[in-house]
């Protein structure tokens, strides 16, 4: 394990000479939306909440980088932060809410707040632009003063920091005390309550702590796309990052990264051939709750177990 | 000397369904007592009563002479009642060594440590491995709660509650399913753990060799209310209990 | 005054959409203890079918009586060919399946019926608008809260006094117990499925006329049921119909005193349930 890790540590640093621009800005665009789907683990695959409205924290960190970018130039690791500030901001409420329902009721509330955002982003348009978005988002400078971040190797270089450290909390966040206190909450609530706690605060924690990463990811899309728009925002893609968690492996955090590759990799290849891609990418995630509830990465560490 | 546990009137109904009627009893430190009564004589109602999962209708419940009525199950658990369920009721996908662990953490804190927890995990797992060690499963520490044989699930649920080092422990059926070997074993390590640590147990059970067995006092609650409370052997010969379960006990 | 009672009756027959698709939901989660994701597609797949049914016969009526059993028919097979395998797992799992179908389903409606939303004219009877001492009001919208008020004392009467409903309820209950007792369990539930998706079906062919088939309407429906059963309680009929008839209140009167934010008192009224009663009016407290 340590191996694989090390040798996918080097190639994350030598893509930028190894790989062809295109290339390079495929793998960031793969990294952006592996962050995305590592922070659903945390809520799918730990805690075991369903969420259909994680993509609205994945949009509130594209908004609010791009409105830094754009009305205030400032360097991008302030409108990183202004992002992923705003989307934990708003999980704060949204979570309180949502979390005093239990398991279904939970997932339907989560679809429900998120739709809202949606609609507050398509309609506000002297915020948000409307149905159009922000376009225009410039990728600015490291620090106030510093050097520019305009190119892709740059760039690329800034996501890949993010999405390593990202990982690198997150496995520490989970193995912590509070981490297993959420698994034991997945695995059987109703004991974890008569055995002296309620799980309420655990889960709005970890709902913030998730929208947060969420939130980095898409400050991270909007300079790296240039624009923010209410999609990102869409049920679609909080389905989206549901396929890719359970693709990868829920519960593995480098599955959801590994699913997200994969997921986008798939989507890339069959929309080339038609523009209903969609169904098969539908088809192939039910085949995979059915036959493979376990991803691709769980399915490989079954058998490496066996094997 | 006051009771650990006192049980004031103490009533539960469902609508027009009277679960536990009018249930006063008293548990006195260091007592094995067990809870009889045919089926549907509202035994786990009364469990769910004291530990909190269930809000009475009428009556109280004072644990250690502090009312604790308006309490919920997870402020008794912290306060010292700890318990086993009827149907079991553990973490299936962590390990049986984790599963004990984590009810030592939420009992003793520090649930919200993101950072350095190293030394509290440490601690929550040694108190583990003895807990698991009192009840003959250590072997099986690493192995996956959800494969484990069902005499041993029922097993673990009994260590995770005493684990917690309660001051009361609610066993409801730990016997329940079990083949006759398991549950001569189960029986031998509720009387060995009770002894060592000085537990004062509540107990329910269907099986009278078992209460028999274990029990210093009995309680028998039949259609929800309490008709009996004694000695093993004064309620074997009770009148009344006799008539409730025509032919149960000899 | 008029206004009033014009307000009130547009409740009614959002009431009663609503009704037909969040009693589907509270059904199926009462019974299979599955929340459908892609019942408000089957909503909307109700309306595309119903938008050809008419392009083809020219007649509304015999729509509206052939196409839900037709949606009723697509949502059993793909009960039967996919979710039945999986009741056994954790329900995650269920809730991810019905929302990959939903999004399998949304797409092969926009591979057929492409982007454009189809309207459908109501039929000549229900044409037009009513004298109701002094108010004028559209005919058809009567004949949606009649059909949302028949179906909810339909469903009703059906699980309660008749066999096959007892049966429904003792699978719901207790579905190995009534295995044992002789119940086909596995095809009562693909028989619920399918009745559900029929119901929202029939939404979706009775709303078509008000609001046009329109790709968006499957997660706006499913929204807004979902805001229902969490107002109402999940697996409870008179649940879905007090939830159905708040959520149906709060958006039509908050279109119209506060129209741009008409969404944020039904969200108010959501947050208020959660607050004092999380698990519905109606709902069972865990």
């Amino acid at each position: 394990m340590r191996i694989l890790a090390v040798a996918a540590l080097v190639a994350l640093a030598i893509a930028p000479w190894a790989l062809a621009r295109y290339q390079l800005s495929i793998l960031t665009d793969l990294l952006i939306f592996g962050l995305f789907a590592l922070s659903l683990d945390l809520i799918l695959g730990y805690t075991g909440m369903v969420s259909f409205g994680h993509a609205a924290y994945f949009g509130l960190g594209a908004y609010g980088s791009a409105l830094v970018l754009i009305n205030f130039a400032q360097p991008i690791p302030v409108a990183l932060l202004a992002g992923a500030l705003l989307a934990g901001a708003v999980a704060l409420p949204i979570g309180w809410f949502s979390t005093r329902a239990t398991g279904i009721y939970f997932a339907m509330l989560t679809l429900a707040f998120a739709q809202l955002l949606y609609t507050v982003a398509y309609k506000w348009r002297d915020l948000t632009g409307g149905s159009d978005g922000i376009a225009g988002v410039p990728k600015t400078a490291l620090y106030w003063g510093g050097p520019s971040l305009a190119s892709a190797q740059a760039f690329y270089f800034v996501v890949a920091t993010c999405v390593v450290l990202s990982l690198v909390l997150c496995r520490a966040f989970v193995h912590s005390p509070f981490g297993r206190a959420l698994q034991a909450i997945r695995e059987n609530e109703r004991r974890f309550t008569s055995l002296g706690r309620d799980p309420r605060p655990f889960k709005l924690v970890v709902v913030v702590v998730a929208a947060v990463f969420a939130g980095l990811a898409g400050a991270l899309f909007a300079p790296f796309r240039g624009f923010a728009s209410p999609e990102v925002m869409f049920w679609v893609m909080s389905g989206q990052g549901l396929m890719m968690v359970i693709t990868g492996g829920i519960g593995t955090l480098i599955g959801p990264i590994v699913g997200a590759m994969v997921f986008i990799l798939i989507q890339e290849v069959a929309s080339s051939y038609t523009e209903h891609w969609m169904i098969f990418s539908g088809a192939i995630f039910v085949l995979m709750v059915i036959f493979l509830p376990g991803g691709l990465v769980g399915t490989a560490r079954r058998l490496a177990i066996r094997g | 000397m006051t009771a650990v546990l006192h049980t004031e009137k103490l009533g539960r109904a469902f609508g027009a369904l009277r679960a536990v009627t009018d249930v006063t009893l008293d548990v006195q430190a260091g007592e094995l007592r067990a809870v009889i009564g045919p089926n549907g004589a509202g035994k786990t109602t009364l469990f769910h009563l004291i530990s909190g999962l269930l809000p009475p209708t009428s009556g109280r419940v004072f644990f250690q002479g502090v009312d604790v009525t308006t309490l919920a199950s997870p402020a008794r658990c912290r306060r010292g009642i700890s318990r086993t369920f009827q149907i079991t009721s553990i973490f299936p996908e962590l390990t049986v060594l984790e599963n004990v662990r984590i009810a030592v953490q939420l009992k003793s804190g520090g649930n919200f440590r993101i950072l350095g927890g190293r030394a509290l995990l440490q601690t929550s797992e040694r108190r583990a491995r003895r807990s698991l060690e009192s009840l003959g499963l250590l072997h099986r520490a690493e192995e996956l709660a959800a494969t484990l044989p069902h005499g041993d699930q029922r097993l673990l649920e009994i260590a995770m509650a005493v684990a917690q080092e309660p001051e009361l422990l609610l066993l409801d059926e730990p016997t329940q399913g079990l083949s006759p070997e398991d549950t001569t074993e189960t029986v031998a390590v509720i009387r060995r753990i009770a002894r060592e640590q000085r537990l004062t147990i509540l107990l329910v059970e269907h099986d009278m060799d078992v209460v028999f067995d274990l029990a210093d006092r009995v309680s028998v609650l039949h259609f929800g209310q309490l008709i009996a409370d004694g000695t093993p052997e004064e309620i074997r010969r009770n009148a009344d209990v006799q008539t409730a379960y025509l032919g149960v006990v000899e | 005054m008029s206004n009033l009672v014009e307000q009130l009756l547009n409740a009614l027959a959002l009431a009663g959409l609503l009704f037909l698709v969040s009693a589907g939901l509270s059904l199926v989660f009462g019974i299979l203890r599955v929340v459908n994701f892609a019942h408000g597609v089957f909503y909307m797949l109700g309306a595309y079918l119903g938008f050809t049914s008419v392009a083809i016969s020219g007649y509304f009526w015999p729509s509206l009586i052939v196409v839900p059993p037709v949606v009723g028919l697509v949502g059993a097979l793909l009960e039967a060919s996919t979710l039945r395998f999986i009741y056994r797992r954790p329900p995650i799992y269920q809730l991810l399946l019905t929302f990959g179908l939903a999004l399998i389903l949304e797409e092969s409606i926009r591979v057929l019926y492409g982007n454009t939303a189809k309207g459908i004219d109501p039929p000549p009877l229900l044409d037009g608008s009513l004298d109701l001492a002094g108010i004028i009001y559209p005919r058809y919208r009567l004949f949606v809260i009649v059909l949302g008020l028949a179906v909810g004392c339909a469903v009703w009467l059906f699980l309660t006094r008749t066999r096959a409903g007892l049966v429904t309820r003792a699978v719901a209950q207790n579905s190995e117990m009534a295995d044992c007792l002789g119940a086909d369990v596995a095809r009562v539930r693909t028989l619920v499925f399918g009745a559900a998706c029929a119901l929202a079906g029939l939404g979706g062919v009775a709303a078509a006329p008000m609001t046009t088939a329109y790709l968006g309407m499957g997660i706006s429906v499913i929204v807004d049921a979902f805001v229902v059963v969490v107002i109402g309680g999940l697996g409870s009929i008179p649940g879905s119909m007090a939830g159905s008839l708040i959520v149906g209140a709060a958006q039509t009167w908050g279109a119209f005193y506060l129209p741009e934010t008409a969404m944020v008192i039904m969200y108010a009224v959501m947050g208020a349930i959660l607050i004092f009663r999380p698990w519905g009016l109606f709902g069972e407290e865990e």
